[in-house]
């Protein structure tokens, strides 16, 4: 699915990613943990072909395919999806039109004429119900006036409208009480199938408790310096980062 | 109170900012008109003579080059739709009253004037002339060169009148299509309008492919009291058309009047607007939105003047500027000193899609009453990237993601249009020019 060899990326002359290695199978749930400043959401973002952040070396393979060669567009076209930390308003742009214009590029790149009015009202209801999304925010502004939680269950219904083989969850849990929390898991979980894959990015184990990974990785400084399964992450929640930094100096 | 000697937009610009060179053209470019139309001296004579032909010293010409109009005039050879080969109505759907100008002449077969109890519209050159003699000297075009220019020239255009407590059942479109080389076509449209009546009038302005003219239209109207005039002004000339319109309004008490002016196409534009309330309880609305491509030339100058107390204005214009074009805004807000607990908004917002686009803003208030709200705002920037790239990380493709922000950052001024057959038209051709898909799968356009 997703095979990363040694990427270095940077932003504005600073080197955040310094040769980061990952491969993560169809069906797997991977998580990525780490400091503040280890470079998650710049994987993220590199990922996604957020264009302020150069890559510097290394490659990276989407179903065999370079992901590093094609734009944002195309990315999101080929079944890469990324949940933003924190999406993002736009004024006069209602979420359902959005959706609509999504949607269709990617009918689009798989030579499919665009849907009809009525299938695609249908695939929203259907889609909202996931993530308990209200009828009133459908219609709505993409993000505008959403509470926090309300975002990040945008983010999740847009990912159920257009089915990724691989999402990536920067920070999901980020601004989120216990119970979005819950309904953004299970609206997550719903969507776990052995042929789509998901790359979990979070500073806490909490969302791990619901969102159940089959890898842990740690990030620190640029670099994956340990990886496990899900008890690593209860072993950081115990432990914190720190033995972790040292033994990666060490 | 306060003294308003200084120089006021509505006073007669003085000899003193006269340009000789430019005044030249100016004089050789109205010569040659006479000769072309055959026209007499008039009374206007003396006042083009007496005023500066616009040039970059004249302030509120400062960024608008006239250098443009001083190509050679021809008389025009076409002056019906039938031969110019277009529609006499280029809205789909739109079911108004319709007149139509080809080249500044009346096209009588491809018109419907309205047959309506209470109205009398008839083609200028046909109006009797006390009336026009009577507009003329209630609202004269003293204060700018071709606003006068107009006052000598024009002898075609629409003049209306609506009797007092009378609802127009339909809209009146005025459609002036501009043909051929070297034409120059002038326009006056005249409307006096009675207490507690209603109108809605749409202006759509077209032009050939190859049309290389000029089109100078006037709208003087005059509103009584509680009453509601809308006009929903579309430019969409191809060619290379050079064009300056003027709207002269006066409102009388409790009266509404909204003017909305969408560019989607012109070579050169300069759009006039002046709106004097002189009635109590009165709202002026003037909306605008331009999108000029490269190469194009659009100018919108606004003035709302406040004469007297406890009235609104509302101003919201959005420019979008594309390649090497150029925009202007300039909105001239007047507070004199009886228009007490006015409440005067005013909003300019401009999106340089391009590093080599220019936009020239500038809000101007004069205030001299002291228990007044004002407000303006006015942005020049460019397209939010977050915005892009969340579209784009959702496979929306580039252009289409900008598309999107355009027609969300439009939406308001384009909502605001009065008839909505004209609005569905100006998105259609809007995305027609600018190769917008996203447009033709709005749900909306589904029912």
């Amino acid at each position: 699915m997703l095979k990363i060899n040694e990427l270095q990326a940077s932003i504005d002359e600073s080197k955040i990613l310094k040769g980061l290695n990952l491969t993560i199978n169809p069906g797997e749930v991977h998580a990525i943990m780490g400091p503040n400043g280890s470079g998650k959401s710049t994987l993220a973002s590199v990922l996604a072909g957020r264009e302020d952040y150069s890559v510097d070396g290394g490659m990276v393979h989407f179903n065999g395919t370079d992901l590093l060669d094609m734009d944002a567009t195309e990315r999101a076209r080929a079944g890469l999806f990324l949940a933003f930390q924190y999406p993002v308003e736009i004024p006069g742009v209602s979420n359902i039109n959005f959706m609509r214009a999504a949607v269709n590029g990617k009918r689009e790149h798989e030579g499919l004429d665009p849907i009809k009015g009525k299938d695609f009202l249908e695939m929203v209801k259907e889609k909202a119900k996931l993530v308990e999304l209200d009828g009133r925010l459908r219609n709505r502004s993409v993000n505008e006036g959403f509470s926090g939680g309300e975002k990040k269950r945008n983010e999740i219904f847009q990912m159920a409208m257009l089915e990724p083989k691989l999402a990536i969850l920067d920070e999901t849990d980020s601004g989120l009480d216990i119970d979005a929390l819950r309904v953004v898991s299970e609206g997550v979980n719903a969507m776990r199938s052995p042929d789509r894959s998901f790359l979990v990015i979070t500073h806490y184990q909490r969302l791990l408790d619901y969102i159940v990974p089959d890898f842990v990785h740690v990030l620190v400084d640029g670099r994956i310096v340990r990886s496990g399964g899900k008890e690593l992450a209860l072993e950081l929640e115990e432990r914190g980062y720190d033995w972790i930094k040292e033994d990666a100096l060490a | 109170m306060m003294d308003l000697a200084k120089p006021q937009v509505m006073d007669r610009p003085t000899k003193s900012v006269q340009h000789a060179a430019t005044q030249e053209k100016g004089v050789a470019f109205v010569e040659a008109l006479d000769r072309i139309m055959g026209s007499a001296r008039s009374a206007y004579d003396e006042v083009l003579s007496s005023l500066p032909v616009p040039h970059r010293r004249v302030e509120r010409w400062k960024y608008t080059p006239v250098a443009a109009w001083w190509s050679e005039v021809k008389a025009a050879e076409t002056a019906t739709v039938a031969a110019a080969g277009c529609e006499p109505n280029p809205i789909p759907g739109l079911d108004a009253y319709r007149m139509v100008f080809v080249n500044g002449h009346f096209d009588a077969a491809a018109s419907d004037l309205p047959v309506h109890p209470g109205v009398v519209c008839m083609p200028l050159s046909q109006a009797p002339p006390e009336t026009l003699q009577a507009m003329d000297a209630q609202q004269p075009e003293h204060a700018e060169w071709f606003a006068a220019l107009n006052g000598k020239f024009a002898s075609e255009g629409m003049y209306l009148r609506v009797e007092k407590n009378t609802v127009l059942d339909r809209p009146i479109l005025v459609h002036h299509r501009c043909t051929g080389e070297g034409s120059v076509s002038f326009l006056r449209h005249d409307m006096v309008i009675g207490a507690h009546a209603q109108v809605k009038c749409v202006q759509w302005s077209s032009a050939s492919e190859d049309a290389m003219g000029a089109v100078n239209i006037l709208t003087r109207a005059s509103i009584g009291e509680n009453t509601r005039l809308s006009l929903d002004k579309v430019q969409d000339e191809g060619g290379q058309v050079k064009h300056v319109a003027f709207e002269d309004i006066r409102q009388a008490r409790g009266s509404r009047a909204d003017v909305h002016t969408v560019t989607i196409r012109g070579q050169w534009v300069r759009n006039d607007l002046t709106f004097r309330i002189d009635g109590e309880g009165s709202h002026a609305e003037l909306n605008g939105i331009f999108l000029p491509l490269d190469g194009e030339f659009v100018d919108n100058h606004t003035t709302v003047d406040h004469r007297v107390a406890h009235c609104t204005s509302s101003e919201n214009y959005k420019g979008i500027l594309y390649g090497k074009s150029t925009g202007v805004f300039n909105g001239k807000v007047f507070v004199r000193p009886d228009a007490q607990q006015t409440n005067a908004y005013q909003q300019n917002a401009n999106i340089l899609a391009s590093d080599q686009a220019t936009m020239n803003a500038k809000p101007e208030l004069e205030i001299y009453a002291d228990d007044v709200k004002c407000s303006h705002g006015c942005t020049i920037g460019q397209f939010d990237n977050e915005a892009l790239f969340y579209a784009r990380s959702r496979g929306v493709g580039l252009e289409a993601a900008k598309a999107m922000l355009v027609h969300a950052f439009i939406g308001e001024v384009l909502q605001g249009l009065a008839v909505p057959e004209v609005r569905l038209e100006v998105e259609h051709r809007l995305a027609e020019k600018h190769q917008w898909e996203i447009w033709s799968d709005h749900p909306d356009n589904e029912s």
